[in-house]
């Protein structure tokens, strides 16, 4: 080359710059080698990660029907506002806090909570910003869909109670799992996210698992902005089962009447078929609308509703006739007698036992309601003669009042398929706590609980569960709300994903119930105490019904005492029955606070579900009351 | 100016350069369509490459000599655009005002043009000198015939177009015999003056937020923030990396460029749309296309008549170099991202047409590597 004339190195000039770019194309394949080689499948991942997004699908929650069909809750359709999470990772949420509070009508401090909650969860989750989204709210989203990506409107089946504040304790209410459950390992273990829908309170609670659906999903791929190209993949979800509940909606509906007409309109009613333990009725009073958890959570005046439930000194969320404990005052005496015959402190032959007015233990006079002297059994019942039950007691000893309380289980839960139920306080859960501070069991706490006062206090379900075996020879049932739970298909084949294996339907595993054992002559005697009580003049004589035989027992249980009992501390009126007496189809009970004498206000209520039942029957009663007239 | 083509220079013509750089063009028009299919940019490219080769033709067959010759006139020429630009004339795109309109013209970016004359005012003047080692006076000379529009740039601002300016520079002074000492010096004084620029940079408040974000990325992929201004290396890399051997073979609807991940994907980013779509295999391939198009270029330059024509197929070469490296090297994510076209890749007119008038001059000068 001529320029090789010039004494520059010219040649070897041009050669490095030949080199040097060489260099610099081997760099990049250098680079290029561990970006696609090396690294290549780490970053075709990443890549698939962030384009692909699950968009869960919800799956409709089974329905609960009562035992002739009637539904008693459902879902029906609602809108959504939800914030994806994959997008809001990137962004600083601060900023948005003011405008979602603005779009959607939300308090700012709501939206600082969901944002907060959101952004510890892993990728590919949604989280429901606002529930029962408006029209308004729906086209404020759709409007800001580029602004605001992560927003999204999503149908949201969403539970409904037709029926408001009736069954409101026996149905419970859904509600998003709280973040201190979804601490514990077994909610973890189980698949549990935060803003799943679960069971809170009542069969909701208890059937969780069942009435719960398998959630389908929408694979898709999003761009970077997160809006949905094309769909990969649809899971479709897989509905709860369908629980038929025992549960008389008709005469549910005439227990909540009969207590919204009480004095005081606190109580409770239940209601059982006595040969199964199938709860035909259980009211509890005052009550709660489930629909102001389900659409108010997310709304200023739902959440101050909400505060006023869980504020109410009346305590309407919760449920009396699992949860109250009450002393059971006469009706106490029902499982006494039962044992004192058992005991043999009494017989068949020989039930008398002084009445005398009352008795005194030591200096202290306690007295009856009457004088009825030397009273057989069967009179004692009818006429409540609380005289005869302290000398009873007094002969049973306080030994024989716990071996009765073991054996009618006032020691345990009745089983009632309801979460949170109480347990019975008695003597014997009393006796360790009576024995430390007065070192020992004096008479008169004996004297007192034979009549279900001190010591005594007893859940409604216990109450009715042990005193309607009397009437079908001993057999005592664990009461339940649960009848069938239906089949639901399965969802994809065996294998596939997102596959759902069918569900099968299965009624309620009834357990063998407990035997109080009785002789007939033994039962006899106590249903025809029983029956006095309503139909033989005795303290529940105000109730009777003609053709339809009732079988029960009065309770007044002293709140205060004497000479205190009036207002606020009235005693609390009990009634307890079976029907009809010798061939028991229905037993019920009814607790009304503060109201007073049983016979007068808690046998009434009573009767009103036995009257709903005899109509469902075509029993006829009105028509012979008008003939006799 | 068109010569009458003559037998000989059809048999001259540097066949295997032109092809050469149209199969780079119709490969890149190839993966424009890949990174946008739902857009037109790729048949824009089509046509791009065919005023382009009008131009080329045009180039190559006019004699270089008379062109440099004309050199001052196509420099003042050169000015006057990049002046126009900073006036209402010149067109903001991305916070840039680099972009000209003209009428019957169309919009057009001076700054990719600019660099022809250039390379012409400095061969020009760097051409005539026969031998010794330069001067400091010749230096300052060089340097003030870049500084003019390199500075009118800066003011748009491009730093990215500014930037490829130096190697031309560089070239220039480094093949008129600048003392090696002094190569050495400026090398050393560049490792040292880069970062300590950067520093009393980032102290002063001079380099901005977003710019010192760029730098970070680069330095540490992982712990960058991915939707901030780490966003394009982050992305450029995963689309890069998920082309694996050979590529997505295809599977277009999910590309990180359709998916809207990858951003511009059809100019600055193309190199990543390339290997995502034809992978290591197609990318390797290009990068030895560009390697044999150099060298094709810098044996040009070693048949050359004269030293003006030498220098001037030298400028060119290391200022394509230059780009080339820049460019990948930030679709690479180990240089920081600078607005800096793939060339013969990228869409857009302004620098295919710039890069095929380059490559016209080497053809000129090789046609007449013989002295009449």
């Amino acid at each position: 080359m001529k320029l090789n004339d010039y004494t520059q190195n010219l040649s070897l000039r041009i050669g490095s710059i030949h080199v040097i770019a060489f260099i610099l194309l081997s760099i990049l394949g250098v680079r290029l080698y561990y970006l696609q080689i090396v690294k290549g499948e780490y970053y075709s991942e990443k890549a698939e990660n962030q384009r692909i997004r699950m968009i869960p699908i919800p799956a409709p929650r089974g329905a609960i029907f009562d035992r002739n069909g009637k539904i008693l809750v459902d879902s029906r359709p609602t809108y959504n506002v939800t914030l994806s999470n994959e997008p809001i990772k990137k962004i600083n949420v601060n900023d948005r806090i003011d405008e979602y509070a603005e779009g959607l009508n939300l308090e700012p401090q709501f939206v600082v909570e969901r944002l907060n909650l959101i952004k510890k969860q892993p990728e590919f989750e949604m989280m429901v910003l606002k529930e029962n989204a408006t029209i308004q709210d729906i086209s404020w989203v759709e409007s800001h869909y580029l602004e605001y990506p992560e927003l999204r409107v999503e149908l949201q089946p969403q539970r409904f109670y037709p029926h408001g504040p009736i069954l409101a304790h026996v149905l419970g209410y859904v509600g998003e799992i709280s973040p201190k459950q979804l601490e514990k390992p077994e909610i973890i273990e189980k698949g549990f996210r935060p803003g799943d829908i679960v069971g809170k309170g009542g069969l909701e609670q208890y059937y969780d698992e069942y009435l719960r659906g398998k959630p389908g999903y929408r694979k898709v791929i999003v761009d970077s902005r997160g809006r949905v190209q094309s769909e990969i993949e649809v899971v479709p979800p897989q509905a709860g089962q369908d629980l038929i509940s025992t549960i008389d909606l008709d005469l549910q509906i005439a227990a909540e009447e009969k207590l919204s007409a009480s004095v005081t309109k606190r109580g409770t009613i239940i209601a059982t078929d006595p040969n199964s333990g199938e709860i035909l009725v259980m009211a509890s009073q005052p009550s709660y609308d489930p629909n102001v958890f389900i659409q108010g959570s997310s709304n200023p005046e739902g959440r101050k509703q909400i505060a006023a439930y869980w504020q109410d000194e009346s305590r309407p969320l919760y449920n009396r006739a699992i949860q109250g404990r009450y002393p059971p005052g006469s009706t106490w005496k029902i499982p006494e007698s039962m044992a004192a015959l058992q005991q043999g402190v009494i017989t068949v032959k020989d039930s008398n036992v002084v009445c005398g007015g009352g008795i005194t233990i030591g200096s202290k006079f306690t007295r009856c309601m009457g004088s009825h002297g030397s009273p057989p059994l069967s009179y004692a019942i009818t006429k409540s003669c609380d005289g005869y039950y302290y000398r009873l007691a007094l002969k049973m000893k306080i030994e024989g009042l716990i071996e009765m309380i073991e054996m009618f289980d006032f020691d345990k839960r009745t089983g009632v398929d309801l979460p949170n139920e109480k347990v019975t306080q008695t003597p014997k859960s009393w006796m360790p706590y009576i024995l430390k501070t007065e070192g020992k069991w004096s008479d008169i706490r004996t004297v007192y609980a034979s009549i279900g006062q001190d010591t005594v206090v007893a859940t409604p379900i216990s109450m009715l569960r042990a005193v309607a075996s009397i009437g079908v020879k001993g057999k005592m049932y664990v009461p339940h709300f649960l009848k069938e739970f239906k089949p639901v298909g399965p969802i994809g084949e065996p294998g596939g994903s997102g596959y759902a294996p069918e569900r099968i339907g299965f009624g309620f595993q009834r357990p063998e119930p407990k035997i109080i054992p009785m002789t007939a002559d033994q039962e006899d005697l106590m249903v025809k105490g029983m029956w006095g009580v309503v139909n033989g003049g005795g303290t529940g004589a105000g109730i009777r019904i003609p053709n339809f035989e009732i079988a029960g027992k009065t309770g007044t249980a002293q709140v205060a005492e004497l000479g205190k009992d009036v207002g606020a501390n009235k005693d609390h009126a009990w009634f307890v029955s079976f029907a009809p007496a010798f061939k028991p189809e229905i037993a019920v009970i009814a607790l009304i606070e503060n109201v007073g004498f049983g016979g007068s206000h808690a046998a009434p209520a009573a009767k009103g579900v036995y009257e709903a039942y005899m109509l469902k029957k075509g029993i006829p009663h009105e028509i012979q009351e008008i003939a006799k007239k | 100016m068109v010569a009458i083509i003559e037998k000989r220079d059809l048999r001259d013509f540097d066949w295997l350069t032109s092809l050469l750089a149209v199969s780079i063009v119709c490969f890149g028009v190839w993966q424009i369509y890949n990174a946008q299919p739902a857009e037109s940019y790729w048949s824009k490219q089509i046509i791009g490459l065919g005023i382009a080769l009008v131009a080329f033709i045009v180039v190559s067959l006019t004699d270089y000599r008379r062109i440099i010759d004309a050199a001052p006139f196509f420099y003042v020429v050169g000015l006057i655009l990049l002046l126009l630009v900073l006036t209402p004339l010149g067109v903001k795109v991305n916070g840039q005002q680099a972009w000209l309109k003209l009428p019957l013209i169309g919009q057009f970016q001076p700054s990719e043009f600019v660099k022809i004359p250039v390379v012409l005012m400095l061969a020009k003047y760097f051409g005539v000198r026969q031998s010794g080692t330069l001067r400091l006076k010749e230096i300052l000379i060089g340097c003030g015939i870049l500084a003019l529009p390199v500075g009118l740039i800066m003011l748009e601002p491009d730093a990215g177009q500014a930037m490829t300016y130096f190697p031309i520079l560089a070239v220039m002074l480094f093949l008129s015999a600048v003392k090696i000492r002094y190569v050495v010096l400026t090398i050393v004084a560049g490792l040292v003056m880069v970062p300590l620029a950067f520093w009393v940079g980032v102290q002063t408040g001079k380099i901005k937020q977003y710019q010192i974000e760029r730098v970070n990325v680069i330095l540490d992929p992982e712990s960058a923030d991915p939707r901030g201004f780490g966003y394009h290396t982050v992305q450029s890399m995963i689309t890069v990396g998920k082309g694996g051997l050979s590529g997505i073979k295809g599977d277009t609807e999910t590309s990180q460029s359709v998916l809207k991940f990858l951003p511009e994907p059809h100019t600055d980013f193309i190199f990543a749309v390339t290997a995502e779509n034809t992978g290591f295999i197609g990318c390797v391939s290009l990068l030895l296309a560009y390697a044999l198009l150099l060298s094709r270029l810098v044996a040009g330059a070693r048949q050359a008549s004269d030293r003006a024509g030498m220098l001037v197929i030298m400028a060119i070469t290391g200022e394509l170099a230059f780009q080339i490296f820049i460019n990948v090297g930030m679709v690479l994510g180990f240089l920081p991202v600078i607005g800096v076209p793939l060339p013969l890749m990228s869409a857009g007119l302004s620098a295919v047409l710039a890069t095929f008038i380059a490559i016209g001059f080497v053809i000129s000068v090789k046609l007449r590597r013989f002295v009449n």
